[in-house]
């Protein structure tokens, strides 16, 4: 069995204790800049790099530190999501739709608890997934054509009529206003300019993380606004997270159905994180339908998106080793990292570094540990910072978020960008427009239109191309079940309701 | 940006013992704009010679490289345009893939916009397939394509009319593809070689035409068979085994340099220090190695003969897009 | 997104046909528009699917939707009386305010200022305001500027000292 063999050399070497040093550092650092709203694992990996260059570090070390930072990031997402309803970066976006509720109802501690369990089953499934079947997910990948990722969002798209309680036609309102939205700027095919009317500020597009920092997090403090916190805000009971190990007992099968489906997200490039947390939470909705009370604080709506998030984020390292190619931002920035210390990701990576690839599959095992450990007795402490007094906690968050846009660009422009996103938000929520489909359509129009043009040209502008393959058409067929299961499921609810 | 260089007393990487090198100039480039994802030839150029700078102590630190994909440049053009004209720590790979962009009228600008810094060196296209392909040779796949253009899918990591798309069409046209058919031909376009190449492998596409800098490793890993290599002559080692177009009765050569530009609001006295810096960069042997290790061949021009390189450039490959009619 | 509640527990869920109407308009026009103007974006070489085909795939539905939307409208959450409807316009304001003095004023002298009249519309008291806005507007610039290395923008007239 080769693979134990280069497992046990790769622990030998991510043992080492500078290294074991730099995965707690990374885990630790990680973690807070993920509970920190808008800030999430691209930003935290990306303003690690220049540290790791000027420690000097050498490829192993940086890669250990930069990829612990990039799994803190991802246990850390969570924190706000629970505490705040403020989605710490994109994939905890579907964590506050159970995990806020769950804090309001003074079980924050239990969700924090059972969200880092969670994440920890999740990412360690990827990491021995990444493990066993790096080489045998190369060839899947391949078999993904642009016409069978065109299907793939359809299908991302196809589920989001459930993602919310809220109505299905100002859910799908939501995401043809995000697909939109995301076509403004420069057009990557044609070099067009679309919907820019000569602004050139808009010509890169509407950027992604102004958005969403508008969409929810000024967006939330708007909602504060409409009335006067005099005393103190409600306050949301964290308790302790030991509950959580229990109730991580009860939801295994979330947790489990999360854990896969994420990692297959995270395997296919281009889908990622997000889309990992979005179907598993939509499919554990669907699939439980009445026995969970979704929306309200079901724990299971907490473990499944976790464990789904966390799983892609280890999945997407499997393209990003094998194939060079990133899954997310984050595993771009990785690559990047890589290629600026003169190492080509790529086929032949496993058989010329295998010290390198296994030293950083082994810290990543270790890493798992470390966060479960950071998370569920020291949950508290991460979780305190979100608990300060609201009229410190809101301006603290709306400054974090005018910090942080602002040094993206160093332009004021994306300020006032991220202003009318939040009233946007504001809007469409008072309007029961769910916001979460519009920050998908953003996020996947641009890679949706992009693959549904590439399909056209190798088909030489014949649509069957679509539905040409067995892969597309059991994507097409999955995508539809799920909405005709989920339209009779509406139905027979009103019926009983009456 | 206004970004000074005082030393900042508390610095918590001076608490770590690490001091900051004195630099020689004023402003020294800090910053290195990628306009496409990681792992294409734009990234590798900033990348490297962003290392080098710092390596070779040209810079404070290191050269922060930011990947900025879209629009095959015209997005990072358009953002330096607008937001960061004067910035002189800031610099934006670029090649003839950008000029070909530029004379079809692709960027919101033309070359006054920016000021030109140098070229460091060349890239040279090259034709691929799977190694498991049907075309065994550049004659094989080339009069199936004059047989019957719609029969082959070419990718690239340029747009249609873009500089990877024209060097495949003037090939074709080389063996005898008549002008109405060009069009015929399908064209697919990716995010940068390595993806064109990795969807060949699936077999979503036939042939990739783009350059060899950006698919060195799949050639050298044998995943794919080089048809042809658009240079002059054979290519040095590692890469002197390939074929080149010419050798195979093709007078088709199509190379892409490597160069780099900054805002145009950058005063005189910065524009020539950071032309400076670069021309050191370019003596050193590092670079040679660099540049050899990726099958680039080392090349200078700089400030104003660059300037007038780059009108020259584009004022070229205008007139062949105009005569495979890309544009009209 | 806190309109999970059941109908009959949430006061601040009313049925809203003016709300939903207004949108459902403003979306129709929106999806119009975006069509009509799709048609200006000119198909590059070679393109057999161009720049306006998938925006005009999008507003489709967009449009079909507003229409019904306009026709059927749903429920809205309640809307701000006029006293939070003239803070919320205050701090956005004040946000506008702040980021355009930002570059103009450096970092430190306007987040001073801004996250001081940001803590007090917040709700806190003048004297806990002082305090939490320059220990805000102090730590922010310590962790950015110095902690994660990113430039914020310096005072202009103390300049590249």
């Amino acid at each position: 069995m080769d693979t134990l063999a280069f497992l046990a050399q790769g622990f030998a070497v991510a043992t080492q204790p500078e290294f074991l040093l730099l995965a707690l550092i990374g885990c630790a650092v990680g973690t807070l800049i993920g509970a920190l709203p808008g800030l999430g694992p691209v930003n935290g990996v990306a303003l690690m790099i220049p540290l790791a260059f000027n420690f000097g570090l050498e490829p192993t070390a940086a890669l250990i530190l930069l990829v612990s930072v990039y799994y803190g990031c991802m246990y850390g997402g969570r924190i706000s999501s629970i505490v705040l309803n403020i989605p710490g970066d994109e994939p905890a976006m579907m964590t506050t739709l159970d995990g806020y509720p769950m804090a309001l109802k003074g079980r924050g501690g239990e969700a924090l608890g059972l969200s880092a369990v969670a994440s920890f089953v999740g990412a360690t499934i990827a990491t021995i997934g990444l493990t066993l079947f790096a080489p045998l997910l190369v060839d899947l990948a391949i078999k993904f054509g642009p016409a069978e990722y065109f299907a793939l969002f359809l299908l991302a798209f196809a589920t989001i009529g459930g993602v919310t309680s809220g109505s299905f036609t100002k859910s799908f309102i939501a995401a043809c206003l995000g697909l939109l939205l995301g076509t403004v700027g420069i057009d990557p095919v044609s070099s067009v300019a679309r919907y820019t009317f000569g602004t050139f500020e808009l010509y890169d597009g509407i950027d992604f993380i102004v958005a969403l920092v508008g969409l929810f997090a000024i967006s939330e403090c708007l909602v504060f606004l409409e009335k006067r916190h005099d005393a103190d805000k409600p306050h949301v009971q964290l308790g302790s997270a030991w509950p959580g190990m229990t109730s991580s007992l009860s939801c295994k099968g979330s947790i489990g159905r999360g854990s896969l489906i994420g990692f297959v997200s995270g395997v296919l490039p281009g889908a990622g994180a997000s889309l990992g947390s979005f179907l598993s939470y939509m499919l554990e909705k669907r699939w439980l339908g009445a026995k969970g009370d979704f929306g309200n604080g079901d724990p299971r709506g907490v473990a499944a998106p976790e464990a789904g998030n966390n799983a892609a984020a280890g999945g997407a390292l499997i393209p990003m080793l094998s194939l060079g190619i990133p899954g997310s931002g984050t595993t771009a920035i990785l690559l990047a990292l890589l290629l600026s210390m003169n190492i080509t990701p790529g086929p032949l990576l496993f058989a010329q570094q295998p010290e390198m690839v296994w030293g950083l599959v082994a810290a990543l095992f270790i890493g798992n540990i470390m966060l479960l450990i950071l998370n569920v007795p020291l949950v508290g402490l991460f979780a305190r910072v979100l608990q300060a007094p609201s009229w410190l906690l809101m301006p603290m968050v709306v400054l974090i978020a005018f910090v942080g846009v602002y040094s993206l660009n160093n332009s004021p422009f994306d300020l006032y960008m991220m202003l009318a996103f939040g009233v946007l938000g504001y809007v469409l929520r008072k309007l029961e427009i769910p916001t979460v489909p519009v920050v998908l359509g953003l996020l996947l129009g641009g890679q949706m239109e992009f693959n549904l043009r590439r399909a056209m040209s190798i088909s030489g502008g014949d649509w069957s191309i679509l539905v040409n393959s067995g892969i597309s058409i059991g994507i097409y067929v999955f995508a539809v079940t799920l909405i005709i299961a989920g339209a009779v499921y509406a139905m027979l609810l009103r019926r009983r309701l009456k | 940006m206004p970004f000074s260089l005082k030393p900042r007393i508390g610095l918590p990487l001076l608490a770590l013992g690490l001091g900051l090198s004195s630099t020689v100039n004023a402003v020294p480039i800090d910053e290195c704009i990628a306009p496409a994802d990681p792992g294409g030839g734009w990234d590798f150029t900033c990348r490297s010679v962003g290392k080098l700078l710092t390596d070779l102590e040209l810079t404070d630190g290191t050269v922060q490289v930011t990947n900025m994909p879209g629009g095959v440049g015209a997005v990072a053009f358009s953002n330096v345009a607008a937001k960061r004209a004067d910035d002189s720590d800031l610099m934006v790979a670029t090649s003839t893939v950008g000029m070909t962009q530029i004379a079809q009228g692709r960027y919101p600008g033309g070359a006054e916009t920016m000021r030109w810094l140098a070229m460091l060196g060349t890239d040279v296209g090259v034709i691929l397939v799977d190694d498991e392909s049907e075309y065994e040779s550049l004659e094989q796949l080339l009069e199936a394509i004059v047989a019957d253009p719609s029969s082959v899918a070419v990718a690239g990591s340029s747009g249609a009319g873009g500089w990877d798309h024209i060097r495949a069409l003037m090939l074709a046209k080389a063996a005898g593809l008549p002008g109405d058919q060009v069009g015929a031909l399908r064209w697919v376009q990716f995010d940068g070689g390595g993806p064109a190449v990795t969807q060949m492998m699936g077999n979503h596409v036939d042939v990739v035409s783009t350059d060899l800098g950006e698919v060195a490793g799949f050639i050298e890993s044998g995943d794919v068979r080089v048809l042809g290599v658009l240079s002059e002559d054979p290519l040095p080692a590692p890469f002197d085994q390939l074929p080149t177009a010419v050798s195979q009765g093709y007078d088709v050569t199509g190379y892409n340099w490597r160069g780099f530009y900054t805002g145009g609001d950058v005063s005189d006295d910065d524009y020539a220090s950071m032309v400076e810096d670069l021309e050191t960069l370019y003596a050193s042997d590092q670079w040679k190695e660099v540049a050899a290790q990726n099958g680039l061949v080392p090349l200078w021009r700089g400030g104003d003969e660059f300037s007038s390189f780059v009108v020259e450039s584009i004022e070229r490959v205008e007139a062949i897009s105009r005569e495979i009619g890309v544009i009209q | 997104m806190s309109h999970t509640d059941d109908l009959e527990l949430n006061h601040d869920r009313r049925p809203a046909p003016v709300g939903d109407r207004i949108a459902g308009a403003v979306l129709l026009l929106l999806a119009l528009g975006a069509w009509w103007h799709s048609h200006s974006f000119v198909t590059g070489f070679m393109q057999p699917v161009g720049p306006g085909a998938f925006p005009r795939l999008v507003s489709l539905p967009l449009g079909v939707l507003s229409a019904y939307l306009l026709f059927r409208p749903g429920f809205n959450e309640r809307w701000p009386d006029r006293a939070g409807l003239a803070r919320q316009l205050a701090v956005l304001l004040l946000l506008a305010a702040y980021a355009g003095v930002l570059e103009a004023l450096g970092f430190l002298p306007a987040t001073l200022v801004g996250a001081v009249l940001l803590t007090r519309l917040f709700g806190a008291r003048w004297q806990q305001a002082m305090v939490a806005g320059t220990g805000l507007a102090v730590g922010l610039y310590v962790l950015f500027e110095f902690g994660l290395g990113m430039p914020l923008p310096n005072v202009p007239w103390w300049g590249a000292a």
